[in-house]
């Protein structure tokens, strides 16, 4: 169960405890550094599903808001306890997971244990779940001030009419204060349990170690019976191809986006990935004679980046940056594409960027965070990370040029464009 | 662990042995004092080196090369070190074992570097003006858009009026009109005046033996060299206290309060109480600032501190509804008077303890950190290896943070706040 992958001079043990879990453990000998991530498979998308049988349509922000409150414990401080041990602790929502980590160099087992006890432990009150409402809602008013935040919200808003990426994260005012005990009792129920979730951990530790703890702490059983919205239909086309608004910033900055059929699961899928991130790359990436050519004009600067997203159930070539004028860096990228498709792109530039790609993921692996996120998400798409320097094999340069044909067109574009307000 | 070598008068590499990492690194670092006839010049030379040289002549040819060495990077290298600013290259590389057999990544890399830094693209004997140029513009706009983040702005502004007298008034990226008076003339006599004065700092992190890295760091400085000294890391030059406002068209408003001890990364044991002080008060989610001020009034949703040892200046930052600034403020006091009077409980203290000998522990557990913790700390004058550090922070008592915060005075406030009417 402990596998060695030689291209990368890693390790992974991988298992799946009688309860359901799974777990993995990257042990890294001589580091001192222990992380460990506690991922659920349920993220700000994911409001619509059924539980043993009722249907549940939960409140805009809802996952964001439970992962607030898990770290509440009966007559417990659990961020205290953490500290205690000199762990640091925290816990992020995306738009289809929820993650609790923390790290430490010491007491790696105590902070082990407190970590799946307290994300398995629903305690809400009225009081402490209303009093959260304030600290969230600076949280939403912080974000609102945010131009990068405005920019892709702006952009899945105009490209998106059924996929609920176009709501965000943290929900909105009027929905947060729609939460109560029981909904997110009733979330936790159906997403915290062990079926439903990862653990994951990167350091000198022993895998053995990790299962014992993680069926001593928690439940034995998973027998909810859940259904959840996974996919939504949409258009590949986009139903509005601009809009913009004013805010404090310095200069104009703008996010394109085309919309790409969503990823399914498994090593195939994983491998269109890849090939797509290696188009982006071609069309627009730091090596590009596009990149160039923009960088030269001035109509793009170092703030300009971009590359392939994939959510649940959507994804798009993106990018951003700073930029007097947007649309004609957007004209710019279709007349390159359409360059690209009819031209191709020769072989020594696709394999140049094959290794260069290659050697930056292998690079990523001294971080830690990087691991283990990767570990998680890539295993909840049903692969596993440490395989990936098999999939630049058999890459083919036909294969971009198709992506970019079907991709990068007018139809599937969209820009959002976020202008200085007169005053700044 | 650490292997100094003099490669010449100024001129040191410090190499750090080890063999864990997938990725080695390589700094150089141009140390100069922060000031304003020089900020913008420092900020924008390593973003000139980076457009090309005579064997790479534009970015394309680089990036390409780079892409060939396995995607090594090379980025512009720009530290505030108290008075000091550094300018200089960063790059990180594969290490050598994962290449293709026969492949080699460390010396080609190396020797990329020593053509970026030493034989930059010229035109009339002087950097080529679009390039300048086109940088120029670039590093405008990154000085404007630190407006784009409005709690980094906040702090920010609070620096360049609280400390107006101090080199740390100075703008790491310096001003936009300094930025503007460059000229590719200006600029090069700039770096050809640097590379032979200044001192230098080089730093490697990787596998490779060091009697090898050592001649291709030899590489990298320039052969006719004199080296004028720098003076001296000095204390706080304070100005004229005051509360500064700036309104906004925001949604949320954000003050930013600074406060200054004469405690500093030099002392030893007084710095390193009154970083343990910080953290009681500001430095995480189980601070004062956090549990009282967020936790408890659900006042906030970001609210932290720092101390920037060089300088004994710490600072308060905090995102609020507008209207609950003076709440906000009187409560940041407040928890400050509380440490003062010795209310640091058992826990608080453990806690910033436990914290800082995580932080110290895990100093050797990335490249990038190692490369961090001792090329600043030969800069800053912090008198300590990891080790003996974290020796001085098991000995800091309730009682020392106490002491700590008796010597933390507010001097200066900067609130960013909403239009009126909103």
């Amino acid at each position: 169960m402990l596998k060695y992958y030689p291209r990368l001079d890693e390790q992974l043990y991988k298992t799946v405890l009688p309860n359901g879990l799974t777990v993995m453990v990257c042990p890294r000998p001589g580091f001192t550094k222990n992380l460990a991530y506690f991922v659920t498979d349920f993220g700000a998308i994911h409001t619509k599903f059924t539980l043993d049988g009722v249907e549940y349509t939960a409140p805009d922000g809802v996952a964001h808001y439970l992962e607030h409150k898990l770290f509440d414990m009966p007559g417990r401080d659990v961020s205290a306890e953490f500290a205690a041990l000199g762990a640091n602790t925290n816990a992020f929502t995306s738009y289809d997971i929820t993650a609790y980590y923390f790290s430490c160099t010491e007491n790696f087992e105590s902070c082990l244990r407190l970590l799946l006890e307290f994300v398995s432990t629903p305690y809400f009150t009225r009081e402490t779940v209303e009093k959260e409402q304030g600290i969230i809602a600076q949280e939403i008013d912080m974000t609102a001030d945010s131009p990068d935040t405005a920019v892709f919200e702006g952009l899945m808003d105009n490209m998106y009419r059924v996929h609920p990426v176009s709501i965000p994260i943290l929900g909105f005012h009027h929905t947060i204060r729609e939460i109560t005990p029981e909904i997110l009792h009733t979330c936790h129920r159906a997403f915290y349990r062990p079926g439903n979730m990862v653990l994951c951990v990167v350091g000198d530790v022993k895998p053995e170690d990790i299962c014992r703890i993680a069926s001593e702490v928690l439940p034995r059983e998973d027998n909810a019976q859940v259904q959840l919205q996974r996919s939504w239909p949409e258009e590949m086309t986009v139903p509005q191809e601009k809009s913009q608004r004013t805010m404090e910033v310095a200069m104009p900055m703008f996010q394109l986006g085309f919309k790409a059929e969503p990823r399914e699961r498994g090593e195939e899928a994983i491998r269109e990935e890849i090939l797509a991130d290696l188009a982006a790359e071609a069309l627009f990436g730091e090596s590009s004679g596009l990149y160039l050519r923009l960088y030269d004009q001035g109509l793009i600067d170092s703030s300009f980046g971009g590359g392939f997203e994939t959510i649940e159930g959507m994804a798009m070539l993106t990018c951003s940056g700073d930029s007097y004028e947007p649309e004609a860096v957007r004209d710019a990228i279709l007349e390159e594409a359409r360059r690209i498709v009819k031209e191709g792109i020769d072989q020594a530039q696709f394999d140049r960027m094959r290794r260069s790609a290659l050697g930056r993921r292998t690079k990523g692996l001294d971080s830690f965070d990087s691991t283990c996120f990767r570990l998680c998400a890539y295993h909840l798409s049903g692969f596993d990370y440490f395989d990936f320097p098999r999939l630049y094999e058999d890459l083919e340069v036909s294969q971009l040029q198709a992506f970019l044909e079907r991709v990068v067109t007018p139809q599937r574009c969209s820009i959002c464009v976020i202008r200085p307000t007169e005053n700044s | 662990m650490i292997q100094t070598v003099t490669v010449s008068p100024g001129v040191t590499l410090r190499l750090f042995h080890d063999t864990r990492f997938k990725q080695g690194c390589l700094s150089i670092q141009l140390v100069r004092p922060m000031c304003r006839q020089e900020a913008a010049k420092n900020a924008l030379l390593s973003a000139v080196l980076l457009r090309g040289c005579q064997a790479y002549p534009d970015l394309q040819t680089i990036t390409w090369r780079l892409d060939e060495l396995y995607g090594a990077s090379v980025g512009t290298l720009v530290r505030r070190v108290g008075d000091y600013q550094t300018t200089g290259l960063y790059c990180s590389f594969l290490e050598d074992r994962f290449a293709l057999p026969g492949d080699q990544i460390l010396e080609p890399t190396a020797r990329l570097l020593k053509e970026l830094l030493l034989r930059p693209k010229l035109e009339n004997g002087v950097f080529k003006a679009d390039f300048v140029e086109s940088e120029k513009r670039n590093l405008v706009l990154a000085i404007e858009a630190q407006r784009n983040d409005k709690r980094a702005w906040c702090s920010a502004q609070l620096f360049s009026h609280m400390c107006r007298e101090d080199s740390f008034g100075v703008p790491r990226l310096g001003e936009i009109e300094d930025v503007k008076a460059i000229t590719p003339q200006s600029l090069y006599d700039h770096y050809r005046r640097i590379l032979k004065e200044s001192r230098m700092e080089i730093f490697y992190v990787g596998s490779a033996d060091a009697g090898l890295v050592t001649r291709l760091c030899r590489e990298l400085v320039e052969k006719e060299r004199g080296y004028v000294s720098l003076p001296g890391q000095t204390a706080f030059t304070s100005a004229q206290g005051g509360a500064w406002e700036e309104t906004m068209d925001i949604a949320q408003g954000k003050l930013s309060m600074g406060f200054v001890t004469p405690a500093n990364i030099r002392q030893g044991k007084a710095f390193v109480a009154t970083q343990m002080m910080n953290l009681i008060f500001g430095g995480g989610m189980t601070s004062k600032l956090f549990t009282q001020v967020r936790e408890k009034l659900s006042l906030c949703y970001a609210i932290s501190s720092g101390y920037h040892g060089s300088k004994g200046i710490l600072t308060v930052s905090a995102g609020m509804d507008w209207e609950k600034k003076d709440t906000v403020r009187s409560q940041v006091l407040a928890q400050l008077e509380a440490i003062c009077q010795g209310d640091i409980t058992e826990a608080e203290l453990a806690a910033a303890r436990q914290a800082m000998l995580s932080s110290l522990r895990a100093t050797h557990d990335s490249a990038g950190s190692i490369e961090n913790y001792y090329a600043t700390a030969a800069l800053s004058g912090l008198p300590y290896s990891p080790a003996e550090y974290m020796q001085q922070v098991q000995q800091i008592t309730a009682a020392d943070v106490a002491e700590a915060a008796r010597q933390v005075k507010l001097h200066s406030e900067y609130f960013l706040k909403g239009e009126t009417g909103c």
